[in-house]
């Protein structure tokens, strides 16, 4: 995988970059940000939304089924001690006109979608702490 | 911690708006904590979300969890944060006067 850097931007707002995309990642003003994108709690679980979506897509479009858009609609449920994320609620939509038959299909895909997996079967963070070069 | 007219009375809030004893909630109330979440009209389904947050919390003294919440009352996630743009936790919450929900909605 490409090399993904977090950095600081003038504004305080912290830019995530990766094979030249940008994408903006802050907190509220309560937090100490100035609300300029989503929080990091957020695009995790936008991640986890866009995965799902993505994956079926590619099964719907694979199997023809085209009456309507895939499109997921989450939030997540917070917990304390440490706080996390303790729950993520996904609805998603599929075209009209996928059958009753292939709905456990579907969700097989999501569930076995890279995101969902990595979140049921939690990887290995290895870091290290440097001083900073800038 | 500061008092807010709500409904007609005083009542005691935290710094997100929440009123601190569920017991001072009525309908009064919840309208004037709707308007602060940008519900200026309480519908028919509003009120339906509304009275099954506070019936569960008033049986199980925690609000529930959010899919409970939408299959109990027959709304898709999205429906419910039109209704409550704030979403389930410090909207519809915050309007049935639970206190501030921690680990469920």
């Amino acid at each position: 995988m490409d090399l993904i850097t977090v950095t600081r931007k003038p504004g305080g707002e912290f830019a995530i970059r990766v094979r030249g995309h940008e994408v903006i990642c802050d907190v509220s003003a309560k937090e100490g940000g100035r609300d300029a994108g989503p929080t990091p709690v957020e695009l995790l679980a936008g991640a986890l939304g866009a995965c799902v979506a993505v994956m079926s897509q590619r099964y719907c479009g694979t199997h023809g089924y085209k009456d309507g858009e895939v499109a997921v609609s989450l939030t997540v449920e917070m917990a304390d001690n440490p706080k996390r994320v303790g729950g993520v609620v996904i609805d998603l939509e599929v075209p009209r006109d996928v059958p009753e038959s292939r709905m456990e299909a579907i969700r097989r895909v999501a569930d076995l979608c890279p995101v969902h997996a990595t979140l049921r079967n939690p990887p290995r963070v290895d870091f290290d702490i440097v001083l900073s070069d800038n | 911690m500061e008092t807010k007219p709500l409904g007609g009375k005083q009542i005691e809030v935290d710094e997100d708006g929440f009123i601190q004893d569920p017991g001072a909630w009525d309908e009064a109330v919840a309208k004037d904590l709707a308007v602060t979440e940008g519900v200026n009209d309480m519908s028919e389904n509003h009120w339906k979300v509304v009275n099954y947050l506070r019936n569960y919390y008033l049986e199980f003294q925690m609000a529930p969890m959010i899919r409970k919440l939408c299959k109990e009352t027959g709304f898709k996630l999205k429906e419910i944060y039109d209704m409550f743009p704030s979403g389930p936790a410090k909207g519809a919450c915050k309007v049935a006067g639970l206190p501030k929900p921690t680990g469920c909605v």
